[in-house]
């Protein structure tokens, strides 16, 4: 019987070892050159991330993710100009910051909540200026040319090292250099292009007070331009459209509604301390203001209106750049209005749509005549609006839990560019009949909770 | 005589440390293994046309007053190795799992108290899947590991009418026990265990007809046994700020089928010595239609139910046993197994694919009383693509399993 045992265990032993065999998946180029590849385009090109250009953020940005898949189908080396720190350097209302990060913070009423913090609570300004502008321009020129906080006729700025940089810190002659010049120095077989979200968004992020909506002939003859010289050599690629940035995280965290009145005493005091105003106002015949127990709209200010100030509508924003600690203890949104750079009101939001659907015909009228991929970016954030479902796992819009924004609520977190990086690989196969595997999402990182 | 009772007691032994690591791998049929006897096994697992002694009280009670001996022992353990590797969809990625050994087991006693009454017990375990997927896989969010297992015990009782027909019924005991890894999307390292065991009843009942000295026919009805779980434990592993939302130690309830079976099976005397059979199992797997999470504590955000929508499948199966001599009997079968599985709601905790297999098995006679079964099994490699759209994951998947497995016979 020993006999048996022994065979028992032999066989054990053999089929133990087998695995069943599936055919690889085998990547392809299709009509495409993957061999140099160019990114171009702005802080979401850069991997600009939690409200700073840092290391492992540029390590995550989706050319590099997208580099990566190209090598497998006969793309070369992807280099781009790394930042010295994690820490990482960005541009803040108050000077230069580190990256946020997810932490504690004690908010005016002694409410310890979980919430976006600076990675360096006191970054030394010096210190920081001196990350953000030694210049890596020796070691280019790069692959990836994303430079943050850029708009579409930048591109064609003499000089812009000078204005922006992240620019000047590669450029080889900051005062004189024009980016689309480091396109023709790398020149490239195949490039990416994804331009305009600043040419609203630097608008939208101010409130509408300061800055302005790029006009689309500006717009459009910028592009023209800048297209026209990439593909001179005759490379292929991909661009993308600009999302519809009034659902970024950035506007939609803030509720409107946000002001809940939970004693009489309150609703009584507001409605008393403006019974003044609202007499005015009605003798105009304006919107009144009114509250009552529960959720009330904010009040904001409006220099469009004699009085200056009315309660916010629904449809309209409020910044997640608002100080928190003025909404709780300093009487913002009721007794004092919340100041304009704050707020997108209506007619801002028609403006910055109007203006993005324009660009974005312009983008699909390029990728036309130029014969390129369109990576229509634009619905497929509205796709994410309800949330969207990968592997199990649910990514939407939603700040923080949403999973694909980073902790500054406009640029993605490293899930958020493995996600677009794989809708730009859509794209790409479909158009040059090329076959690149897209990435596993959740194998790169997501917001890291303490 | 001695020295055969002190091996068979040296094997019992040697069956119950296997017993003590028993889990199963799936390689056919949801989640069901009917590897339940030897003999049955190496004839394309056929079972209720036989009147192979004890292991009637699993394949068909109404065989087991037709056994020829007084009393009969019989007991087994087969060890299934299998293993799946998928390729996810429009990527360049694979996955292998690393299950290991499956070994049900069964147990059987049955004695003839006069020439028409036969009563008996059985302890076998007919459902059980294993599916273990690296901890960081791709489709860890659906499920990092699975270990489900079921143990029976049937008392029986079988009474013979005449030598044309005999009839058993059994009472089902059934003990289950569930282990359940997943990942969570946070943190890497997040993830939830859920644990629990319960216990149900269920029927088991059949009819053994023998028109002919050389024809016999059998028909049996394994009644469904629903799990169901309440108060299981759920563990939580998140990052210390989202303890608050979620809490580390949770109640789970949760239930889950353990489907029907109705079996009709032939066999047929060509000779003295060569046989022939074939059997159909229709199984009732629509009663799996969704695998539902209860949570005690923050349900809102934990409760789930996920979609299975398991369909009513229809085994095929034949088989052919030859005697050799007085001391080897041989078998061989084969048998087709479809998958109870919806394409679009196919998940890697249960990878059950349609399955062609084959079947070997011998039995050796050592002494009068003793038997020694042998059976090996071993499934045709089928490569299918599935998805589970809830949660938008697909790929291909391809399953492979052997299956070797020995038992013994003891009559008297």
């Amino acid at each position: 019987m020993k006999k048996k045992y022994l065979l028992y265990i032999l066989v054990l032993a053999l089929f133990s070892a087998c695995e069943p065999k599936i055919d690889e998946f085998s990547p392809s180029e299709g009509n495409a050159d993957f061999t140099t590849y160019l990114a171009m385009g702005n802080s979401l090109t850069a991997g600009y991330a939690d409200g700073a250009l840092y290391i492992s953020g540029q390590t995550y940005s989706y050319p590099n993710i997208l580099a990566g898949q190209f090598e497998l189908a006969g793309g070369g080396a992807f280099t781009q100009p790394m930042m010295p720190t994690e820490a990482g350097v960005g541009v803040g209302d108050l000077g230069l910051r580190s990256k946020l990060v997810l932490g504690m913070a004690t908010d005016c009423l002694g409410t310890v909540s979980l919430g976006p913090v600076p990675f360096d609570p006191a970054p030394d300004q010096l210190e920081y200026l001196g990350y953000l502008v030694t210049s890596v321009a020796a070691d280019g020129p790069y692959n990836n040319i994303g430079v943050p906080g850029i708009k579409s006729f930048h591109v064609l700025a003499p000089g812009l090292g000078l204005l922006n940089p992240y620019f000047g810190r590669f450029a080889a002659n900051p005062a004189t250099d024009m980016l689309i010049g480091e396109a023709a120095k790398v020149n490239p077989t195949f490039f990416t292009l994804w331009l305009g979200n600043n040419d609203v968004l630097t608008y939208a992020l101010a409130g509408g007070v300061i800055d302005s909506i790029t006009p689309e002939p500006i717009f459009s003859g910028s592009m023209d331009a800048i297209v026209g010289a990439l593909t001179a050599n005759g490379a292929s690629g991909a661009i993308a459209n600009v999302p519809d940035i009034t659902t970024i995280p950035f506007f939609t965290t803030v509720p409107y509604c946000g002001l809940v009145l939970t004693d009489e005493a309150d609703v009584a005091a507001l409605n008393y301390g403006y019974a003044p105003l609202n007499f005015i106002i009605n003798q105009n015949g304006g919107d009144t203001l009114a509250f009552t127990l529960g959720a009330n709209p904010f009040v904001i200010a409006d220099a469009s209106l004699p009085w200056g100030v009315r309660q916010i509508k629904a449809g309209e924003l409020i910044l997640l750049s608002i100080p928190q600690d003025s909404l709780k203890c300093a009487g913002w949104g009721s007794m004092v209005p919340i100041p304009e750079q704050y707020v997108l009101k209506a007619d801002q939001i028609v403006a910055i749509e109007t203006a993005t659907e324009a660009y974005n015909d312009k983008i699909a009228e390029l990728a036309g005549t130029f014969s390129l991929a369109l990576v229509d970016m634009n619905s497929y954030l509205k796709e994410f609006e309800t949330g969207m479902i990968f592997d199990g796992a649910t990514y939407s819009t939603q700040f923080i839990l949403g999973g694909l924004f980073s902790l500054d609520g406009i640029h993605l977190n490293p899930r958020g560019n493995a996600v677009i990086t794989n809708h730009f690989i859509d794209a790409i196969n479909a158009k040059y009949n090329a076959n690149l595997p897209q990435v596993i999402i959740q194998d790169y990182p997501g917001i890291q909770f303490p | 005589m001695q020295t055969s009772k002190i091996n068979l007691m040296k094997k019992i032994t040697l069956l119950l440390t296997l017993v003590t690591m028993v889990t199963w791998s799936t390689f056919a049929g949801g989640y069901q293994v009917r590897l339940q006897g030897q003999k049955q096994t190496g004839i394309g697992l056929i079972g209720t046309p036989f009147n192979f002694g004890a292991s009637s009280i699993f394949y068909n009670p109404g065989a087991l007053s037709m056994m020829k001996a007084k009393t009969n022992f019989q007991l087994g353990a087969s060890g299934i190795l299998s293993n799946v590797t998928f390729q996810k969809s429009a990527t360049n990625y694979q996955a292998h799992t690393e299950n290991p050994l499956g070994t049900p087991f069964y147990f059987y006693g049955a004695r003839k108290i006069t020439d028409n009454l036969a009563v008996g017990v059985g302890v076998y375990t007919p459902f059980g899947t294993t599916s273990k997927w690296n901890d960081d896989w791709a489709g860890r969010f659906l499920v990092q590991n699975i270990s489900l297992k079921a143990i029976f015990i049937q008392p029986t009782v079988s009474y013979k009418i005449n030598d044309m027909i005999s009839i058993g019924a059994g009472f089902v005991y059934a003990m289950g026990d569930v282990e359940l890894n997943k990942a969570l999307p946070y943190n890497n390292n997040s993830f939830v265990n859920i644990k629990g065991s319960t216990n149900s009843i269920g029927y088991n009942l059949g009819v053994y007809i023998k028109p002919i000295e050389e024809l016999s026919i059998g028909i049996d009805y394994r009644s469904e046994v629903l799990m169901e779980m309440e108060g299981g434990d759920a563990v939580f592993t998140v990052p210390a700020s989202l303890s608050t939302t979620i809490s580390e130690n949770n109640k789970f309830s949760a239930s889950l089928p353990m489907p029907a079976n109705l079996d009709v099976g032939f066999a047929y005397q060509i000779t003295e010595d060569f046989l022939i059979a074939a059997e159909i199992n229709y199984v009732f797997w629509s009663v799996y239609d969704s695998l539902n999470f209860t949570f005690e504590e923050n349900g809102e955000l934990l409760n789930s139910e996920n979609p299975r929508l398991y369909e009513n499948k229809m085994i095929i199966r034949l088989g052919c046993q030859y005697k050799l001599n007085d001391k080897f009997v041989i078998r061989a079968g084969g048998y087709y197994d479809p998958s109870p599985t919806n394409e679009d709601y196919f998940t890697p905790e249960t990878v059950s694919l349609n399955t062609t297999a084959f079947t070997f098995g011998f039995t050796y006679k050592p002494m009068k009383n003793l038997c020694v079964n042998v059976s090996y099994l071993h499934t045709l490699g089928s490569e299918t693509d599935n998805s589970y759209d809830p949660g938008n994951f697909s790929g291909t998947y391809k399953t492979s399993a052997a299956i070797p497995g020995i038992g013994i016979s003891y009559h008297f």
